[in-house]
């Protein structure tokens, strides 16, 4: 574009110094080339209209699109248009103006006057010279005319060269020379055309001739009329130069007045011409000066509209706009300001964002952390209306992982009437007057007819936007449950270490008794004293029975691993039973592989069907089911009968020590078996099945998971 | 189908642009040449002396009081004859073997007040009376060229008009002024063998 500009300008002066130099100097350029040089100023004239109109177009549909800067670009456009057009019209009216009346004081009346008055005078100068000559020509014609033949060649240079004639010849009608006569000699002058002998034999007849339009010659010719009527009819010519001093001057004359009367006529097409060309001037100067002002109006607007454009840059976000810096002037240093400001501001948005994030990331932990947590925790305002909660505490209250923001906690307590207590605590506390007090309460909720154990925590909060509460709710049923199991190991290990040593000696020593005194006592007394011992034997074993069951319990988690097929497993443990006929297995497809104690998962199995089989007792149709069911990585073993169930009353506490429904057995069978689940990272659940019997259900990990 | 025009016609359009500022030059040139038939060739006599030819003929000049005033202001009128031998052709277009220009000329001489002519042959006359002057150069004689005719079929073309680039720079460039287009257009005759 910038090569294109310039070449433009390049051609645009060219032709105006071209159309100036041909205005001034007429013989510098021809008329065909004037006229084709005004065409191609014309053209010019015209490449640049359509220039301007296509430059016009495409700023106005800048404007219609709201480019930035277009706005500002057709402003400035305008101005420096308008700032060039007005004194360019102002100097183009006047110059019209005074080259019209300067071309009109040209053709002033007093000059043409003067004009014809010089050549007037010239032409009178030459008339008097004529006559004079003619005078002359006539005198030698009547000498020539009354002499003798053979005296008239020294006559005729007597009397030219009386007279001071240059020239004198005598011609007859035939053109024949019959004297010559000059002042050079023996210069015979040029013959004339016989239609001027013919004029000059009729009579006197003169003319003016130009030699190369240098010097003007007279020339008369007069009829000799001859003494003897029988001669022939002779015609003097003479010729006479006009003095150079008049004849330069009337010749000078004679230029000057034609090229004043050439002026006079075309005085209208040198009008049109001036005029046209001073057009064509403005027009160049005009359209070169608005062709300009979008060249300057896009160098001003161009940097502003470059701020204007980084300023929505960064209104959207992106401080990374950075504007090339132009020059040390104003808008050079306002561009090198933006772009430091638009860094000091990106680094402050980072900075902000890299806040923002962190803060993010520690909400977002939190949140994790909260939404991890099995403790339930809710953040209540003065109205006890939820503001916070965790999935926890949603699943605790609603059962559902739902969100309770906004929600009055009086209304999701109300769906779920378990919890009654809890908010009857939380109500008082925040209504009481010792709400300023960290406070924390244990519930005893009974769930589905198991007893659960909630610990309620209340945090008060003073923050902007007032009081608030934080509610901790934790279900410590488990651990609680584990505190129980410790606290019965404990107690079985010391009753085993306490109880089993002195139980050989008190064994022992009752059967020395009765082989001692077995034979000494008489038949009744031995009798008694045998039933005695006995009896001690008898309970000492019951006694060991219990110990060994009280110890296995206590034992320290030690168990030996390895790689084991449950349904094997199972399968293997019913072959000892006699009642396997009516013990059913039911198992999947590919079972996998668990890794296990297979000693004492045997013990757990041995003792859900021991307790199947209690259970089963005087009950017609006795059945007992057992699944094996393939899990996602993990094995389902379930154990069903149709016995006599276990009561409501006890089934929540069925996996503690002593806690049985059966009238003989230490109650520890169940108990041992959720130990061993335990160690084995699995879980286990009972429940009744619905009209009778019970359901044992143990989830084991596969191999591997 | 429209994008495709828009795209063509981008492509076109300087073409366009050339082709109608060719126009606008073309109706100017019209414009400026302007002629009224006021010259006009009649009685053309051809005549033929080996292979030197001789040609004669009367024009009609309609000098109109415009012109005539120019002649009386001093501007000299150079009349131009272009003689074409052109060779006529079945297929091709016509071709021009042989071209002559000659000039006539008259001005007024202020200082004698006589109107000077210079005929084709550079032979002058004078004048007091411009009548006299114009009907002098009415009859154009001895316009001789040279020519080897090969019995093919040859024309003779006549054309007379105003020589405009005599004339004062501010007649030339006048193109709104009409007065000086002078042209006969083509005077066509056949030449004999």
């Amino acid at each position: 574009m910038k090569y294109i500009i310039t070449i433009v300008a390049f051609i645009g002066i060219t032709l105006l110094i071209l159309l100036a130099k041909a205005i001034s100097n007429s013989e510098l350029i021809p008329g065909d080339s004037f006229r084709i040089l005004l065409g191609l100023n014309i053209l010019f004239i015209c490449s640049l209209i359509g220039l301007i109109a296509v430059q016009i177009f495409r700023l106005l549909q800048s404007v219609k699109k709201e480019i930035t800067g277009s706005r500002l670009t057709l402003r400035l456009v305008l101005s420096f248009a308008l700032m060039g057009i007005v004194p360019v019209l102002i100097v183009y009216l006047v110059s019209v103006n005074f080259l019209t009346k300067s071309i009109e004081s040209w053709f002033d009346v007093k000059v043409e006057s003067a004009l014809e008055g010089g050549l007037t005078l010239g032409q009178k100068s030459i008339d008097i010279l004529m006559r004079d000559i003619e005078l002359k020509g006539k005198s030698i014609a009547y000498s020539i005319g009354n002499s003798e033949p053979d005296q008239r060649d020294s006559l005729l240079t007597d009397l030219r060269v009386k007279f001071g004639i240059q020239d004198a010849v005598i011609f007859d009608q035939d053109s024949m020379i019959i004297g010559v006569s000059s002042e050079k000699n023996n210069l015979i002058p040029p013959i004339p055309n016989t239609e001027d002998i013919e004029r000059g034999g009729q009579g006197f007849f003169g003319k003016i001739e130009e030699v190369s339009g240098e010097q003007i010659y007279l020339k008369t010719f007069t009829p000799i009329i001859s003494k003897s009527a029988m001669s022939k009819k002779l015609i003097l010519q003479l010729t006479q130069p006009i003095p150079p001093s008049i004849s330069n001057l009337a010749l000078s004359v004679e230029s000057v007045y034609d090229e004043y009367q050439q002026l006079t006529y075309s005085r209208n097409s040198l009008k049109i011409i001036y005029i046209l060309t001073l057009t064509l001037v403005l027009l160049l100067a005009l359209l070169s000066s608005v062709a300009a002002s979008f060249v300057i109006s896009r160098r001003f607007s161009a940097p502003l509209a470059m701020l204007a454009g980084a300023t929505k840059e960064i209104s959207k976000g992106n401080y990374k706009k950075i504007i090339p810096e132009q020059g040390k002037d104003e808008i050079g240093v306002l561009i090198s300001s933006f772009n430091s400001m638009t860094s000091q501001l990106g680094e402050a948005t980072r900075s902000s964002e890299r806040d923002r994030e962190r803060l993010e990331d520690a909400r977002t932990f939190l949140e994790t952390i909260l939404a991890h947590l099995t403790t339930g925790v809710i953040v209540l305002n003065g109205k006890k209306v939820i503001q916070l909660n965790n999935i926890s505490a949603s699943r605790m209250l609603t059962n559902k992982k739902i969100t309770m923001n906004n929600e009055p906690m009086k209304e999701v307590i109300a769906r779920n009437l378990l919890f009654k207590p809890l908010y009857d605590f939380v109500e008082l506390y925040i209504d009481g007057n010792k709400n300023n007090k960290e406070v924390s309460q244990e519930f005893k909720l009974n769930k589905d007819k198991q007893e659960r154990t909630i610990m309620l925590q209340i945090t008060p909060l003073i923050g902007n936007k007032g009081k608030s509460y934080v509610l901790v709710i934790d279900d410590i049923s488990e651990v609680t449950q584990a505190q129980r199991h410790s606290a019965w190991g404990e107690v079985a290990r010391r009753l085993a270490h306490e109880i089993k040593n002195p139980l050989t000696p008190i064994q022992l020593s009752a059967e020395r008794i009765q082989h001692k005194f077995k034979d000494k006592l008489s038949k009744e007394d031995s009798d008694i004293l045998e039933r005695s011992t006995n009896t001690i034997v008898n309970q000492v074993n019951a006694l060991k029975i219990m110990v060994n069951e009280f110890a296995e319990y206590a034992r320290p988690p030690k168990i030996q691993k390895d790689t084991i097929r449950i349904d094997n497993l199972i399968e293997e443990v019913i072959d000892l039973y006699e009642i396997n006929d009516i013990i059913k297995v039911k198992k999947d497809k590919n079972i996998p592989i668990i890794y296990a104690d297979q000693n004492k998962l045997r013990q757990v199995i041995i003792n859900l069907l021991e307790n199947s089989q209690d259970a089963l007792k005087e009950i017609k149709n006795p059945k007992i089911k057992i699944f094996i069911k393939k899990k996602v990585n993990e094995v389902e073993l379930i154990v069903e009968d149709n016995g006599r169930g276990i009561p409501d009353e006890i089934i929540g506490r069925i996996f503690e020590p002593y806690v049985t429904s059966k009238k003989t057995g230490t109650g520890l069978g169940l108990a041992v078996v959720y130990k061993i689940i335990e160690e084995h990272e699995g879980k286990i659940n009972i429940d009744r099945i619905k009209n009778s019997g019970t359901r044992v259900t143990i989830t084991l990990k596969a191999e591997g998971k | 189908m429209t994008a495709y025009f828009m795209h063509f016609f981008k492509k076109i359009k300087i073409i366009v642009v050339l082709v109608a500022i060719l126009l606008l030059v073309a109706m100017a040139n019209k414009f400026t040449l302007y002629d009224d038939n006021k010259i006009l060739i009649k009685d053309v006599m051809i005549s033929k002396n080996n292979n030197l030819y001789n040609v004669s003929f009367i024009q009609e000049l309609k000098l109109d009081d415009l012109i005539k005033e120019a002649i009386d202001k001093g501007i000299p009128l150079v009349f131009k004859i272009t003689l074409k031998i052109v060779k006529l052709n079945k297929i091709s277009p016509d071709n021009t073997i042989k071209k002559e220009v000659r000039y006539y000329r008259i001005k007024y001489k202020a200082l004698r007040k006589i109107y000077r002519i210079f005929d084709i042959n550079e032979e002058k006359y004078e004048y007091k009376n411009l009548d006299q002057a114009i009907q002098k150069m009415l009859k154009v004689e001895n316009l001789e060229f040279s020519f080897v005719d090969d019995g093919m079929n040859y024309e003779l073309w006549l054309n007379v008009s105003l020589d405009k680039k005599k004339l004062p720079k501010p007649l030339q460039v006048n193109f709104f002024n009409k007065t000086w287009s002078m042209n006969s257009g083509n005077s066509i005759h056949k030449m004999e063998n």
